[in-house]
């Protein structure tokens, strides 16, 4: 996650609280996703950013699981999503971000 | 990228600014350049002194294409 | 035992200071650990402790080796180490350079155990694994973890004085050093048995790998350089404004052919750069700076050059694979003898 995108997590946090975040993210493969959202809940992983070190273990979705997928309107997900969710490969996209947040982050929910 | 043009048979004369890189890839003929973001350039010149800088490297450039040479070379001034 | 002293030398970029922007930050040194010194010093458990962290710019230090490196080493004395390390630097061209520069310079001058990381196709491999301990990395950051996970084990060893087995085991790439030890069949026989495996076509490895030198005899100079035609081409990624063949900024997967006939100058209108791995500013200003095409098209009609190739390549070098450039000048070489080309001036950033 690129280190402007750290800062603005890092104050956002600060700001309103661990438990009021959620990081939605969009990469375009599994390694991506899981660089992302290693970096909101473990700590920037290549040790880069503003949150080298920094564990916030927010809560992460990536735009094409289910848990994001089945909470909004069915027909503006497809538009905005559908195409990309055809080319992605989302089985790893899922696999990755999923076993992070079971890993890392401090919310059971 | 230097050696396959050589190994064509062309003779390249190699402008770069990190000089050791180029000896390390195997250029034969190297000119040493300004800096990485502006090899051929100074923003900190005006255009006119900045275009004779420039133009004295590619003269040094094609120096070293007249000249030969029987292992890497590096031209300085 | 004492906690082994650390120095650790790392970029503006895993300094957090700034990308490209900040790569003529001039040395500094702080207390204490930054961005992946942390990842370091976990690795070490208390064995060891990295009590300052040296930062350069990378184009800084590759500007001004001499200076840099005197500024560096005169910051890592004071702090009277046990071990240096510099990196990891991945696929970084500069900053491995820089790494393994400073690790050799450090070594020699202070005389302290130093180690450093990177992928192995960054040119500071090739020109300093030979002198210094060089853990392979992956090709990105994204291989932080593992990286340090490598280069802990050799940097406690190295730190404790202890002795470092071979490549293979304590993970640093070849040094080309030969170490003798007596082996229990006798060197017949284990040739005989190398022969039997190759002609069984089964796997054998080898005593002694063969070095590598490709080195490529010079050609002869231009004998009538007012009569010659000239080509450019460039590493630097300099293409047409828009980029319409968008060649990648990293790991370039191709490159680019571009027509230049009636054109006498670049400028920021018609030109840029694709190359993310420097400072854009100042290539998309004026591209001549990377590809002097105004200077070229001023000696052709002085008649100092015969004239210039209507056609330049271009691509990428940030992060592209050796055998892809390879790969692309092979191609465009056949091209450029096809065309009569006579010569050819190659920048590089």
């Amino acid at each position: 996650m690129d280190l402007e995108n750290q800062k603005r997590v890092k104050e956002l946090t600060e700001k309103y609280g661990a438990e009021n975040v959620i990081v939605l993210i969009g990469a375009a493969e599994g390694e991506a996703a899981g660089l992302a959202a290693e970096t909101v809940t473990a700590g920037d992983p290549t040790f880069a950013g503003p949150l080298a070190g920094v564990q916030l273990g927010l809560r992460v979705y990536h735009a094409v699981e289910p848990e994001f997928k089945d909470e909004v309107d069915p027909e503006v997900y497809d538009e905005q999503i559908g195409m990309m969710e055809m080319v992605l490969d989302v089985d790893d996209i899922i696999d990755e971000v999923k076993s992070i947040r079971d890993e890392f982050t401090k919310f059971e929910d | 990228m230097v050696k396959e043009i050589e190994r064509a048979g062309i003779p390249v004369v190699h402008m770069c600014t990190v000089t050791p890189i180029s000896m390390t890839v195997g250029a034969n003929r190297i000119v040493p350049t300004i800096a990485i973001p502006h090899p051929l350039g100074n923003p900190k010149l005006d255009p006119n002194e900045e275009k004779a800088l420039r133009r004295k490297l590619v003269e040094k450039a094609l120096v070293a294409l007249t000249t030969e040479v029987e292992e890497q070379t590096i031209f300085e001034d | 035992m004492e906690k082994i002293r650390v120095v650790h030398y790392i970029n503006q970029f895993f300094a957090g200071i700034g990308g490209e922007e900040k790569a003529d930050h001039k040395p500094e040194v702080r207390e204490g650990v930054v961005g992946p010194g942390m990842a370091l010093n976990a690795g070490f458990k208390g064995e060891a402790e990295i009590v300052a962290t040296v930062i350069c710019g990378d184009s800084y230090f590759n500007e001004n080796l001499e200076e840099a490196k005197k500024e560096v080493i005169e910051m890592v004395k004071k702090y009277n180490p046990d071990l240096f390390i510099a990196g990891p630097a991945f696929n970084a061209g500069r900053y491995g350079v820089a790494c393994g520069t400073i690790t050799e310079a450090v070594q020699q001058e202070l005389g302290i155990p130093v180690i450093t990381g990177m992928y192995e196709e960054n040119p500071g491999a090739d020109m300093f694994k030979k002198s210094v301990y060089i853990v392979p990395t992956k090709n990105s950051a994204a291989g932080m973890r593992a990286a340090v996970k490598k280069m802990v084990p050799l940097a406690l060893k190295l730190g404790k004085g202890e002795e470092i087995g071979s490549p293979e085991e304590e993970n640093y790439m070849s040094r080309g050093i030969r170490k003798n030890y007596f082996a229990e069949k006798r060197g017949s026989a284990r040739a005989v048995d190398m022969l039997v495996k190759k002609l069984k076509g089964e796997e054998f490895v080898t005593e002694f790998p063969m070095p590598d030198f490709d080195r490529v005899e010079p050609n002869p100079a231009v004998k009538d350089i007012t009569k010659a035609k000239i080509a450019l081409v460039t590493s630097g990624g300099i293409v047409p404004k828009g980029n319409p063949d968008h060649i990648e900024s990293s790991s370039a997967s191709k490159y680019g052919k571009y027509d230049i006939e009636g054109v006498m100058n670049l400028t920021s209108e018609t030109h840029e750069t694709a190359h993310g791995g420097y400072d854009p500013v100042y290539a998309n200003e004026d591209a001549d700076r990377v590809l002097p095409v105004d200077v070229l098209r001023d000696l052709e009609k002085e008649g100092k050059i015969g004239s210039l190739h209507r056609y330049f390549y271009t691509t990428v070098g940030n992060g592209t694979a050796v055998a892809s450039a390879k790969g692309f000048a092979a191609e465009y070489a056949k091209e450029l003898v096809a065309d009569g080309v006579d010569a050819v001036i190659l920048t590089s950033t």
